[in-house]
């Protein structure tokens, strides 16, 4: 396997686009449709999707790839809408559950559609989709592990995609997904096929390091220098940081144009990429 | 003869909508809103520890994450009587000013202008089952360049937030004691420059579009009317008026009343719960019960929440209360208060931040209310043998997108979607419309719990 420190900085998300709409324009590659079903979880991946810069969300939905459902910004409403996700089901496309399944009473705690008069849950729509897709990415940890959806007592019977799916599930977990992750998976599907993945299902790219090993306050950490309280300079891990069990690559790549990320701005990293969010990452901030 | 038309989704909000509405001949004659979607956040909140309310409420909602971390924030602060600067109180008003910005430009462009505007690219927007799109063809060009521009200062906004608050959404800036970011010299002129290149998209594209959108669709201000009720519990409530916007306030049937918390009751007679202060007491078979959403009332009354409520409040707006005044307010405001961020980065000094270790009390009690993108956002935390004893949150889309009271008053949007008329039943562009007008939010609006009329008497933060 290639060292993932120089594979994550080579293999950016931007080369990978770059890469898939070359490809599209040349039409060796065919734009394939996708679906982006929100199920049980806040909109968030959906949002921080749209915050990506490079290339930005206008780009990715006219040049990579054609998205034909999505919730929070598709044109059509009702049962026209809905009729926009039965359609795409007998095409190639890529499946992205965005949240977690709730499943408890048959699902009824999430209804994503009213159709012919019958109301369809969540849970059903995932079976109807998930059995179809030719790629299923679970985007966000709610739908990669259950995440906060399902924090105990898991009130609506959370689970994560995989699941209720019996098949290969591409994890992108992190709370949001960063954009980058999702428009780096895509374009390798479209590009190149499936990319590698460890053995949880997350592409090595992307999650192949944890936040420790590549943390700008790792030094204080090797020193022995430890924070007594949030805003102070030092290593936060006595204040309950879980970035030596949590596997991103936030430190190197960070947020929002990358301008920042967590540990950069005084905080602890809360470990949200993790499976056993939030339920075994907490406290928060431990004093 | 009465017909009934059901959308399901109401695409283009946060969260699943369901409206239902009843029809006599062309005419609204009841309408039901109804919130899809429960995760049951207060039930989950029992027994954590009570700081990590801060990182585990702004999950309720991906598009406002920013407001339910300043409303827990300021609860801790009033439980655990914990000092913040105003240093830090304009540093995180900013980091919320960003939010502000951002979901109403996504709101505006993504959301909203779909309704009015023939957007075609990226196709997903595309609309083919409604017809009434007015706007000459190039206007709609000019729009749709405008359209793309929208998604990119949207997320411009979004970035402006990371600077301060690390991320977005569900940003690690705001924490009790202020903030936990450092403050320096590059950071404030970085923070600047994000707010002066939103203010001139905001104050030319943005009033512009709303201009041409109102001059073609002139019959909706006299669409979507609801209830002439409007709360709001105040933003950017600052001394100094140029970093001054609204007070905590009540406009009822046009007269200007003091608000007070005590008046805020909640009731779940058409909600799926059974009268339990328990969520886990959930219960979709409920007989004539129709939403997971539960209904907050003030001295009895539904009140509308949000930009034009808190326009009115604060006398920035002398128009009406229709659905076009809802979208003309919201613009006004975000032009408002990207006025008052770029003020206050000129008050702010490079001091240490205000954290310090935090100690946690046996037992206490606290309130944040606050209003925020969408209206007025209220928790309450008890705290018992240190973890959080009780949890409650009432979120400005419960106000917006209540059921049906125990004296059978609709809810606010409810109310605005009755006696509508519907051009052509086949096609009834009208709802989305008027519903959107809200920026309704249900990822949000479906976690209330509390018992059936209970009275909320814990006071305002100071």
């Amino acid at each position: 396997m290639a060292c993932p420190l120089t594979d994550g900085k080579r293999m950016t998300a931007k080369r990978l686009a770059e890469e898939a709409v070359l490809r599209v324009m040349n039409q060796s590659e065919t734009k394939m449709n996708a679906i982006w079903l929100e199920t049980s979880g806040c909109s968030g991946n959906i949002i921080s999707f749209l915050n990506s810069s490079n290339p930005n969300a206008y780009e990715v939905l006219t040049s990579i790839v054609n998205l034909t459902y999505d919730n929070s910004i598709m044109g059509e409403e009702g049962e026209a809408a809905y009729d926009k996700f039965l359609e795409t089901l007998n095409t190639e496309f890529i499946l992205l559950v965005d949240g977690a399944v709730s499943t408890k009473d048959n699902g009824v705690y999430t209804i994503v559609a009213y159709y012919h008069g019958q109301r369809i849950t969540a849970y059903e729509a995932v079976q109807l989709a998930g059995a179809k897709a030719k790629y299923v990415i679970a985007v966000g940890t709610c739908a990669s592990y259950g995440g906060i959806s399902s924090a105990r007592p898991n009130p609506s019977g959370c689970r994560s995609v995989r699941e209720v799916l019996n098949r290969t599930v591409i994890r992108l977990p992190c709370c949001p997904c960063h954009p980058d992750w999702i428009i780096g998976t895509i374009a390798h599907l479209v590009s190149f096929g499936m990319p590698e993945l460890d053995s949880d299902g997350r592409p090595s790219v992307f999650y192949g390091t944890t936040i420790h090993d590549n943390c700008t306050r790792r030094g204080f950490f090797e020193a022995g220098n430890f924070a007594a309280a949030l805003g102070e300079p030092g290593c936060m891990f006595r204040l309950g940081c879980r970035g030596p069990v949590t596997r991103t690559d936030c430190p190197r790549r960070k947020w929002n144009g990358y301008v920042n990320w967590p540990i950069g701005n005084n905080a602890t990293c809360i470990g949200c990429a993790q499976a056993f969010f939030p339920d075994g990452m907490e406290p928060f901030v431990r004093y | 003869m009465t017909q009934r038309i059901t959308i399901d989704p109401i695409t283009r909000i946060s969260g699943f909508l369901e409206i239902s509405a009843e029809l006599d001949q062309n005419t609204i004659v009841d309408a039901q809103a109804k919130g899809l979607l429960f995760r049951g956040f207060e039930t989950m909140l029992k027994g954590r520890q009570p700081l990590d309310a801060v990182f585990f409420t702004e999950r309720i909602c991906g598009i406002c994450s920013a407001a339910h971390s300043f409303a827990s924030t300021l609860a801790l602060e009033d439980a655990l009587h914990v000092y913040t600067s105003n240093n830090d109180k304009y540093l995180r008003e900013i980091i919320h000013g960003f939010e502000f910005v951002q979901n109403h430009l996504r709101h505006f462009y993504l959301m909203l202008m779909p309704c009015f505007v023939k957007i075609t690219s990226p196709p997903i927007v595309n609309v083919e089952q409604y017809s009434d799109f007015r706007i000459p063809e190039e206007g709609t060009a000019r729009l749709q360049e405008h359209y793309r521009q929208g998604i990119e200062f949207s997320m411009l906004a979004h970035e402006g937030q990371a600077v301060l608050g690390a991320k977005a959404p569900h940003h690690h800036g705001i924490f009790p004691g202020g903030v936990v970011s450092d403050l320096t010299a590059y950071k404030i002129v970085k923070v600047r420059s994000y707010i002066r290149q939103l203010l001139t998209f905001v104050s030319t594209v943005m009033r512009e579009d709303t201009e041409v959108i109102a001059y073609y669709y002139p019959d909706y201000y006299e669409m979507g009317i609801s209830y002439p009720n409007f709360l709001s519990y105040g933003v950017f409530d600052n001394a100094e008026e140029s970093i001054h916007y609204v007070g905590p306030g009540v406009l009822m049937n046009g007269e200007l009343q003091e608000f007070s918390p005590d008046n805020i009751t909640k009731q779940v007679n058409y909600a799926w719960f059974n009268s339990s202060n328990e969520a886990d007491e959930v219960n979709p078979e409920k007989k004539d019960a129709y939403t997971f959403i539960k209904a907050p009332r003030y001295a009895n009354n539904p009140m509308e929440v949000g930009p034009l409520a808190r326009m009115l409040i604060s006398g920035n707006y002398q128009g009406g209360h229709s659905c076009m005044d809802r979208i003309y307010a919201r613009m006004l405001e975000t032009e408002k208060i990207l006025n008052i961020m770029n003020n206050l980065t000129d008050l702010l000094e490079l001091l240490p931040n205000g954290q310090r270790r935090l100690s946690i009390p046996d037992i206490s009690q606290g309130a944040g209310l606050v209003d925020t993108t969408r209206g007025s956002l209220g928790h309450w935390i008890s705290i018992g043998n240190k973890v959080i004893d009780h949890y409650s949150i009432i979120t400005p889309s419960n106000w917006n997108l209540s059921p049906k009271d125990a004296d059978g008053n609709p809810g606010v949007i409810e109310k605005a979607l009755i006696g509508t008329v519907i051009a052509d039943i086949n096609s009834p562009v009208e709802i989305g419309r008027i519903v959107r007008s809200f920026d309704p939010c249900v990822s949000c609006a479906t976690h209330l719990i509390g018992r059936n009329g209970d009275r909320i008497t814990i006071e305002l933060p100071v």
